[in-house]
């Protein structure tokens, strides 16, 4: 058989590369989308397949998806899902299936420590034992959750109901993995339930100096993926998704609407692609003005705040004349958007974007002119760049590393495939100080974006109803949120519900490095190292103290903290 | 330090003085959705198109009435319910202060009486929707259109078995004819 003449479909090499180095474990091959494959390789084989695509193909890991499929296949299948951007660039999955009777399949993670937390994650929610993972806490269910319980699997509960909790006793283990005897343990947290993202930070300190931290999440897991399989059908889910996060919800939509898209091969009417990268581009002015103020905040620089925050209002604004909403925009839908941009609000936000450009200047010149903003960000928060291609981190942290990874110029889609002129940012300081800059840079790009995008959108239709609903059919959806990229995995199912969803927020990579950003910083600087991250902060507000030395633990308020990132005088820790 | 005290003295006031003068929103802001009771035809269609469920229809057969409700405290805004509505009885407004002190006064209802099958007597679907139905079919004109009318008061039931016992009077009607 020659095909020489006919040229390579997208991820057609990279399966022809692990059929010539694994021979015999590729059992089958598909295509989801033009850019997207998926191969079935034969269990056993899961790790070495995943490594060789990742070390040595230029493949980074957004996420691997676990599925209860025993009513299609009679087994449960794993989908690690993976991001070739350095050579035929493309979305490739590496599937296998997993025996219902042993749940069990070989862990990826020692090879690729990005599966970390994907990996704990389809054990909690599947039961599907990752073999020789290294770290076999929980990560999503609370302590007191039954042992035998999972909730994903189709069998096991109504979403309605919470079992009974099985224990009284917080029995979570935070590990520590420095060399130093002497250390003393910190918690931070858990936090303010009010807010979205309550975390439990244990640091493990030295003096004043971090040696190791853990962190345990998943406070307020909503569950949204099982009430998107049970209640909701799958039209309606694009909805929920605007509600994953208060920032960034519309990236989660579109990233949402765009896996089903692929998944039933709709077309998606050109004016309506480039509404969606549009109002993705509104959604980072507003969110990089957030987290602008933020760094002013944690040096310190409170009135550099305020600023930042009441320039914002002009983002929030534009989002509300361009989608009805400052928030939860409720802008998608299964084959388009449901806004169109009428020559008025066009005009309206020519001149709100002149507006943020010349007032967004002017305050970043006042914040890289004053003094503390260089001596709390530079050289803080290391990120070794090392670290960041081992575990796949996303957005400006992994930009402020050196690494050009953002999936509107990787994998080039809606709106975005027709610009030019744009390039992902980087700086290579691996500091706060860079994660910073990328961001203020991928502002002024943001504004250039939505001018440009508004001046080529073409007239047309905004949505199409043309497609036949398929069942069964999976594909992955992505956007490139302010925080970077958000993955989601979508699988249609009977009865017009999704038989799968799996959505996977930018911060969900983020988070496995942040022990490593911690070490060898000061207690002062961790507000601004999580800070640079741009996680919701706002909800730590209470850390506790505990030497292992002596064995006194002590808790601190927010404001104790607070007050001692901005001042770094009076330590809390010492009297 | 002399930029920042120059950009302070630019910006001047920033504030609003919401909520003692009221807040300036887009044309465009989706907010309360508003029923109006009369148009509605009580079909149901918000209902299904509803994401969070905040609008629901019980039916009470014995009264003999369909009841709409809206949960303010579920509604998420949307608009879905507008875009559903096939005779614009349900719009967004630009309210948006919906804060309440008690939790009842965010549900909102209406009832609505239901039309009895011509040949069974049961209950079978809101009076309003049957008569919208007819008028649409009296609009359209046509014999099949009035044909449709003629059965638009009887129910889903009770034309199933109209149409089974009209296929077999036609089917007997053959055999005696010899047609084929």
């Amino acid at each position: 058989m020659s095909n020489t003449d006919k040229p390579l479909r997208a991820g057609e090499s990279h399966v022809q590369a692990v059929r010539a180095t694994f021979p015999g474990s590729v059992k089958d091959v598909s295509w989801q989308a033009s850019d997207q494959v998926t191969i079935t390789v034969e269990t056993d084989m899961l790790p070495d397949v995943v490594e060789f695509l990742y070390w040595k193909r230029g493949g980074w890991l957004p996420n691997m998806v676990g599925n209860d499929e025993r009513a299609i296949n009679g087994h449960y299948a794993l989908y690690y899902l993976l991001s070739m951007e350095e050579q035929d660039t493309c979305f490739c999955t590496v599937r296998a299936l997993v025996d219902p009777d042993t749940c069990e399949f070989p862990s990826v993670t020692p090879r690729v420590p990005a599966c970390v937390w994907s990996e704990r994650e389809v054990r909690d929610l599947f039961g599907l034992r990752p073999v020789g993972i290294p770290d076999e806490r929980r990560l999503v269910l609370p302590d007191d959750w039954p042992d035998e319980l999972y909730p994903l699997r189709k069998d096991s509960m109504d979403y309605r109901r919470r079992p009974e909790p099985s224990t009284d006793v917080e029995n979570y283990r935070f590990l520590y993995e420095g060399e130093a005897e002497e250390v003393t343990e910190m918690p931070m947290g858990p936090m303010h339930i009010t807010s979205d993202e309550p975390g439990h930070f244990r640091l493990f300190v030295e003096g004043e100096t971090i040696v190791d931290a853990d962190y345990r999440l998943f406070y307020v897991h909503r569950g949204m993926e099982k009430v998107a399989e049970t209640r909701l059908n799958y039209d309606a889910v694009t909805f929920l998704a605007d509600r994953i996060c208060g920032i960034c919800g519309c990236a989660h939509s579109v990233a949402y609407a765009e896996a089903v898209e692929r998944a039933q091969g709709i077309e998606v009417p050109l004016r309506a692609q480039y509404i969606r990268a549009l109002v993705l581009e509104v959604e980072r002015l507003h969110s990089h003005l957030l987290n602008l103020g933020l760094v002013c905040h944690y040096c310190g620089f409170d009135t550099g705040f305020q600023h930042f925050f009441r320039v914002r209002e002009k983002a929030m604004d534009m989002a509300e004349l361009l989608t009805g909403a400052r928030k939860t925009y409720g802008l998608n839908l299964i084959g388009g958007v449901r806004r169109d941009i009428l020559a008025e609000q066009k005009g309206e936000t020519v001149r709100l974007v002149r507006e943020l450009r010349n007032d967004v200047e002017a305050l970043v010149d006042m914040l890289l002119s004053t003094q503390n903003f260089e001596s709390r960000t530079k050289g803080v928060g290391i990120l070794d760049p090392k670290i960041a291609r081992a575990f796949s981190p996303v957005g400006p942290c992994v930009r402020g590393s050196g690494f050009t990874r953002d999936v509107r110029f990787d994998h080039p889609f809606d709106g975005y495939a027709h610009l030019s002129g744009f390039a992902a940012r980087s700086h290579d300081g691996c500091d706060v100080q860079s994660r910073t800059l990328v961001r203020i840079e991928e502002f002024m790009d943001s504004l250039a974006m939505i001018e440009a995008l508004l001046d080529d959108a073409p007239t047309g239709p905004i949505l199409t109803e043309d497609w036949t609903y398929e069942p069964h059919k999976f594909a992955i959806g992505y956007t490139e949120a302010p925080r970077g990229e958000d993955v989601h995995w979508a699988m249609t199912g009977d009865n017009q519900k999704c038989y799968r969803w799996r959505a996977k927020a930018a911060t969900y990579s983020n988070w496995p490095i942040l022990r490593y950003m911690f070490r060898g910083n000061t207690v002062s600087d961790a507000a601004v190292i999580v800070g640079s991250m741009d996680p919701c902060y706002s909800c730590t507000d209470r850390v506790t103290v505990v030497d292992v030395n002596t064995r006194k633990s002590k808790v601190l308020t927010k404001t104790q903290l607070e007050d001692y990132a901005y001042n770094r005088t009076h330590s809390p820790l010492k009297d | 330090m002399l930029k920042l005290f120059k950009e302070i003295r630019k910006a001047g006031n920033a504030t609003v003085q919401y909520p003692f003068a009221p807040l300036e929103t887009s044309p465009g802001t989706r907010g309360k959705p508003e029923h109006d009771e009369m148009h509605c035809i009580a079909c149901g269609a918000c209902a299904v198109a509803c994401p969070p469920d905040a609008i629901s229809m019980q039916t009470d057969l014995a009264a003999g009435t369909t009841t709409w409700g809206i949960n303010y405290g579920r509604c998420i805004f949307c608009g879905r319910c507008e875009e559903a509505c096939p005779v614009e009885a349900i719009k967004l407004s630009q309210e948006f202060e919906l804060a309440v002190m008690s939790k009842a006064d965010l549900e909102e209802t209406c009832a609505y009486e239901l039309a009895r099958c011509a040949a069974c007597g049961k209950y079978f679907a809101p009076r309003k929707e049957v008569d919208y139905a007819k008028r649409l079919l009296a609009h359209a004109g046509g014999p099949e259109a009035a044909e449709a009318s003629d059965s638009a008061d009887i129910c889903l039931e009770c034309k199933r078995k109209a149409d089974a016992q009209h296929a077999a009077r036609h089917y007997e009607a053959e055999k005696k004819g010899g047609v084929r």
